[in-house]
């Protein structure tokens, strides 16, 4: 009976094109900053013998350990870094909007009351974020390739995607667990938290593992390893990583279609 | 008469709050039919019920023939609902977002929009969140009545509209019957209840106090009444208004002379008041008001036994 297909989807899109081009700004810009500067910085000698006066606790933490490779900088500045850093709060504050704010600003009711089911709803508004998301991983994927030649960094094209949809898997994770918590308590500020918990706890644990051998089996409890372990910027996909990633995003918006589907819209 | 909405001990809690006590409720179809109580008596959760915004403690209740919850959004094409909190935002056109609630309700015909919004004096060409809270009353009543649904739900429809277009609303109300189409409207303002409804029910704390017909409550309304008279004394006036039976309250007093009007006179009248006028139109008239007779006060008269009735 409805007129055009995907209503929920179709509106998400439409109301964050601004937004988005600033996210996308954010992400070349982060992108233009870090990787023309490799020639000069990862491959140097000098930093090379900055890193190795670092305290190698430090270096491991933060993943600088192969700085020196064109993929290992890219993965250490952007992937590891600031474009996890800018997905993540992307996604979370999207997967957020999706339910809990929307229900908060009250205008959760005024769209249910309408011809839409709530399990359309939250697949219609979590396909949205997935598309954004993938639009700014995709974004990134063809930034490093346009950067590749000038920037010496001899990143293979299918691993520049391979990234990118770890990246995106990583950070649509915390988008998921946001709408989920949305749809279970539809509050705010309990999906911002869980949302950025995830992120946080996966790049701590990862962070950890990577200190000794006696603690590399944290490694199995991080996303962040998940998305980023089998290093698939220098060797390609991984596809159990992403398998992972995904599997649990998707079983996150089933658990999020179940919760709305059994409690009061309220505000 | 074959009713759109019917309630069985439709019962509604917030943990230990009972919002709703077990309501039994019978909106004939084609009916206009309003609930009137103060804040907080049971009317917003009654509507989110009804629409399967919330879900019933116990008891059930049916819309047009189905459930809430089974009946889904095949249902709620059907209805068109007003918010009591109507909260719009966003960067969007009115009009933009009259056409997203268009893509997810019944059909609108073409022209319904404008015509609608050109009624109620609103300009579609504006950023939704710029909006005055009455014009985005307005817009929460377009998306509300374009699709011509069976069924319309409408929570404190006119709260924010300026006179003019409180009129206009109730008229849109008027031919929305003709049409065909049930309302189903609250207010705490018993006035527009007055002008428009068939049948008025009562909720108070979560429990419905009464439902009777408008006509009846206008012959037990209470009416506050003001008089101003010259050319006669307090004692005159006072002895010919005190024959008359529900009249309270009696005030005569003519110790403000200065305006030339000896006589002020101010009483209560219970019930039909032309008994009153026809006894004071025996004296020179100076002034007169009359207020708007109070149907909440009128129907806890009329059942003086507050806090008990389950329904009618």
């Amino acid at each position: 009976m409805a007129s055009k297909p995907l209503p929920l989807f179709r509106r998400a899109i439409a109301d964050s094109w601004r937004s988005m081009i600033g996210w996308s700004l954010g992400v070349m810009a982060a992108l233009l900053l870090y990787l023309p500067l490799f020639p000069s910085i990862g491959g140097s000698p000098d930093m090379l013998e900055l890193l190795d006066s670092l305290p190698p606790e430090l270096v491991n933490a933060i993943g600088y350990d192969q700085i020196a490779t064109g993929a290992g900088y890219t993965q250490s500045t952007f992937y590891g870094l600031i474009g996890f850093l800018l997905l993540t709060i992307a996604g979370t504050s999207w997967g957020t909007a999706a339910i809990a704010g929307d229900e908060e600003t009250g205008s959760l009711e005024l769209t249910l009351a309408h011809g839409v089911s709530r399990t359309q709803l939250v697949l219609e508004r979590t396909a949205a974020v997935v598309v954004r998301l993938a639009w700014l991983g995709l974004l990134s994927a063809l930034v490093v390739l346009a950067l590749n030649d000038s920037a010496e960094l001899g990143i293979e094209p299918a691993h520049a995607f391979a990234a990118a949809a770890a990246l995106v898997g990583l950070t649509l994770l915390s988008a998921t667990v946001a709408v989920v918590v949305g749809a279970l308590t539809g509050r705010r500020l309990f999906a911002t938290a869980a949302g950025a918990g995830v992120a946080v706890l996966g790049y701590a644990l990862n962070a950890i593992a990577n200190q000794s051998e006696d603690l590399d089996p944290l490694h199995a409890w991080s996303p962040y390893h998940w998305a980023y372990g089998a290093r698939p910027l220098a060797d390609g996909v991984d596809w159990g990583g992403l398998g992972l990633l995904y599997g649990i995003s998707a079983a996150l918006v089933l658990l999020a279609v179940v919760a709305l589907n059994r409690r009061d819209v309220t505000g | 008469m074959t009713s759109v909405i019917d309630t069985t001990a439709l019962t509604k809690r917030f943990g230990s709050v009972t919002a709703l006590h077990p309501l039994d409720l019978s909106v004939p179809a084609g009916s206009i039919f309003g609930v009137i109580g103060p804040n907080g008596a049971g009317k917003t959760t009654l509507m989110r019920l009804l629409l399967d915004v919330l879900r019933p403690t116990s008891g059930s209740a049916t819309v047009l023939g189905a459930s809430p919850r089974a009946g889904g959004p095949a249902l709620r094409r059907q209805i068109g609902f007003l918010p009591g909190e109507l909260r719009l935002e966003g960067r969007v056109t009115g009009r933009a977002l009259l056409r997203h609630f268009a893509d997810i309700s019944g059909p609108v015909a073409p022209g319904t929009i404008d015509a609608l919004a050109d009624r109620l004096n609103l300009d579609l060409s504006r950023t939704v969140r710029t909006l005055s809270k009455g014009n985005k009353q307005k817009l929460g009543l377009v998306q509300a009545f374009m699709h011509e649904p069976r069924l319309l739900v409408l929570d404190e429809p006119t709260s924010g509209l300026d006179p003019l277009v409180q009129q206009e609303f109730l008229t849109m109300v008027r031919e929305a019957r003709s049409n065909g189409q049930t309302v189903f409207l609250s207010s705490h303002v018993l006035s527009e209840i007055q002008q428009v409804a068939d049948s008025v029910a009562i909720l108070r704390s979560g429990r419905l106090v009464s439902v009777s017909d408008v006509e009846s409550l206008r012959v037990s309304a209470v009416r506050r009444v003001r008089v101003g008279i010259t050319g006669s004394t307090p004692t005159l006036v006072r002895d010919t208004l005190s024959s008359l039976p529900h009249l309270t309250d009696l005030d005569v007093s003519d110790d403000a002379p200065s305006d030339g009007v000896p006589v002020r006179v101010a009483a209560t009248i219970e019930g039909d008041i032309d008994p009153f006028i026809k006894l004071i139109a025996r004296f020179s008239v100076a002034d007169l008001a009359v207020e708007e007779p109070d149907l909440e006060e009128s129907v806890l008269r009329l059942y003086s036994t507050p806090e008990v009735s389950d329904g009618v």
